[in-house]
C-alpha cells in the first residue's frame, strides 16, 4: 500500500525504496504558515515525510486567501496551524503533524527546533530570520530559506554541513525601516518560491543532487530570469550560546512595570484587533504583532515607546523587532494589559 | 564599461534593473564608492557580487572590463 502510494517517486533511482524510508523517518519543522508555508507543506506531506511540525501564532485573515491556498473561506479568524493541519491530514493521514500555535521567540526556539532534522523558514520577518539562523547554528540544524519581494524571490540553504549561515550572506547590520506601502505580491510568485524550498528539503533528506548551500538563487517571475550567486562562510562570526542569549533572550532589563510608566510616553498596542479590553492612553497606536514589521513607518524611532500586549510576551518579541530596526527608547510593559488593569483597580 | 544589475528594492532605488557604468579606476573600492555616491548604498543592507560571487565591500581587488556586477538586498516577504 505504502509503496503503491509513492510509486511514482520510488521509481526514480534517486529515491527508491530506501529513499522513501528516509523520508518516512524524517522530521521537518516549518516555521510560518503563510504564503510560503502553504506552498511547501502539501508537497512535503504528500511526499510522505513522516513527521512535520507547524509553527505560527497567527490566525487566517481574509486577505491571506489570495495566496495561502491551504485555507478556505471558512478558515478566516481561525488559527493557521489548525486549519492547515486539517487540509494536510486529508491529503495524507499517514503523516504525523505537530502544531505549535505560537510565534517563534528567543525563549521557545531552541526547544522547538531540537526535535527536528531540518527547518524550513517560511516567515516574512527579518528579525525572526536572524533568530532562526542563530538557533539553527546552536542546535546544529540546517534551514531552507526563501523570501519574496514583489515578482522576485531568493532561495538558499543555510548552516548545511557547517556551511555559511544567513549572517554570512547578510550580516546583522541594522535594517532600515521600509516605507509603509505594502509591497504586494502574486500568489504564483510565493508558490514558486515555496516549490524551490520543498525541492531542497527533499534533496537534502534523500541525499541527492546539489544543495543551495553557499548559494543564493534569485528568480524573477516577471521576466523568467534565474541567477545563482555564490557567497563564502565568514569565519569571523561566532554564534555561540552567549551570543544567542545576548541577541534573542536578554530583554528583561527592557521591561517596565505597570506602576512605573510615564503616561505621556507613546503607547503601542501589539494585540490583535479583537482582543479586549481596549486601552486608552493619550498617545497610542494599535499595530498587531503580526503586522508590526510592515508598518514600522507609522512609528518614530526617536520617541519613547512603551509596547504592550495581553500578558507581556508578544510585546517582548515586538521589542526585538523594534531593536532590529534601530528604535532606541523602547520598553515592554511587564505583565501587559493584565498588569495595567490590576493597577487601575488598585487606584480606583 | 561595467554592467550593473539591481535586484529587489534596489532596482527601485536605482530606478532601473540594469545600467552600465564607466569607472575612472578599476578598483572594487571605487565601484563601491561610486555606487554609494549614486544610491547611498552604505545606508542599505545590500551585498555586491562580481561575476556572481558576493564580495565583501572592503575587499581590495581590480575589476576587469565587462565584469558583471549585481547589487543584492535582503528580501523579507513570505
Amino acid at each position: 500500500m505504502i509503496m503503491q502510494r509513492y510509486q511514482k517517486q520510488i521509481s526514480l533511482p534517486q529515491v527508491g525504496k530506501q529513499g522513501q524510508e528516509k523520508l518516512k523517518n524524517s522530521k521537518v519543522l516549518v516555521i510560518g504558515v503563510g504564503g510560503l508555508g502553504c506552498a511547501v507543506l502539501p508537497y512535503l506531506v504528500s511526499a510522505g515525510i513522516g513527521n512535520i511540525g507547524l509553527v505560527d501564532g497567527d490566525r487566517v485573515d481574509k486577505s491571506n486567501l489570495q495566496r495561502q491556498v491551504l485555507f478556505r473561506e471558512k478558515s478566516v479568524g481561525k488559527f493557521k496551524v489548525t486549519e492547515a493541519r486539517k487540509q494536510l491530514y486529508a491529503l495524507n493521514s499517514e503523516v504525523k503533524i505537530e502544531n505549535y500555535s505560537e510565534f517563534l521567540s528567543g525563549e521557545n526556539a531552541p526547544e522547538l527546533i531540537k526535535n527536528y532534522d531540518l527547518l524550513v523558514d517560511c516567515t516574512d520577518s527579518l528579525a525572526v530570520r536572524y533568530l532562526i539562523n542563530d538557533a539553527c547554528v546552536l542546535t546544529e540544524k540546517s534551514f531552507i530559506y526563501a523570501s519574496v519581494y514583489k515578482f522576485e524571490f531568493q532561495v538558499s540553504v543555510f548552516n548545511y554541513k557547517n556551511g555559511p549561515t544567513y549572517r554570512c550572506l547578510f550580516p546583522d547590520e541594522k535594517a532600515e525601516v521600509q516605507n509603509c506601502e505594502e509591497a504586494g505580491v502574486l500568489g504564483t510568485s510565493v508558490g514558486l518560491a515555496g516549490m524551490f524550498q520543498a525541492g531542497e528539503v527533499l534533496k537534502i533528506l534523500l541525499g541527492t543532487g546539489e544543495i543551495l548551500s553557499g548559494k543564493l538563487l534569485l528568480y524573477n517571475t516577471l521576466f523568467n530570469r534565474q541567477e545563482v550567486f555564490e557567497f563564502a562562510k565568514d569565519d569571523s562570526l561566532k554564534i555561540d550560546k552567549e551570543f544567542y542569549e545576548r541577541q534573542h533572550q536578554q530583554f528583561f532589563s527592557e521591561e517596565i512595570y505597570a506602576d512605573e510608566i510615564n503616561e505621556n510616553a507613546f503607547f503601542l498596542d501589539v494585540r490583535e484587533a479583537y482582543e479586549q479590553p481596549k486601552m486608552d492612553f493619550p498617545t497610542m497606536l494599535e499595530i498587531p504583532f503580526s503586522k508590526l514589521e510592515n508598518e514600522l513607518c507609522r512609528l518614530n524611532p526617536e520617541d519613547e515607546i512603551l509596547v504592550f500586549c495581553q500578558s507581556g510576551k508578544r510585546s517582548l518579541a515586538a521589542l526585538k523587532i523594534l531593536k532590529t530596526y534601530n528604535f532606541k527608547n523602547v520598553k515592554s510593559i511587564s505583565g501587559g494589559v493584565r498588569a495595567l488593569q490590576q493597577l487601575k483597580e488598585v487606584v480606583v | 564599461m561595467l554592467r550593473i544589475k539591481y535586484f529587489g528594492v534596489m532596482a527601485e532605488v536605482a530606478r532601473c534593473d540594469e545600467e552600465k557604468l564607466a569607472l575612472k579606476d578599476k578598483s572594487f573600492s571605487s565601484l563601491i564608492s561610486a555606487l554609494h555616491e549614486k544610491y547611498a548604498i552604505y545606508n542599505l543592507p545590500v551585498q555586491v557580487a562580481v561575476n556572481r560571487k558576493i564580495r565583501k565591500q572592503n575587499e581590495n581587488f581590480n575589476l576587469e572590463e565587462n565584469d558583471e556586477i549585481a547589487v543584492l538586498p535582503p528580501f523579507s516577504g513570505g
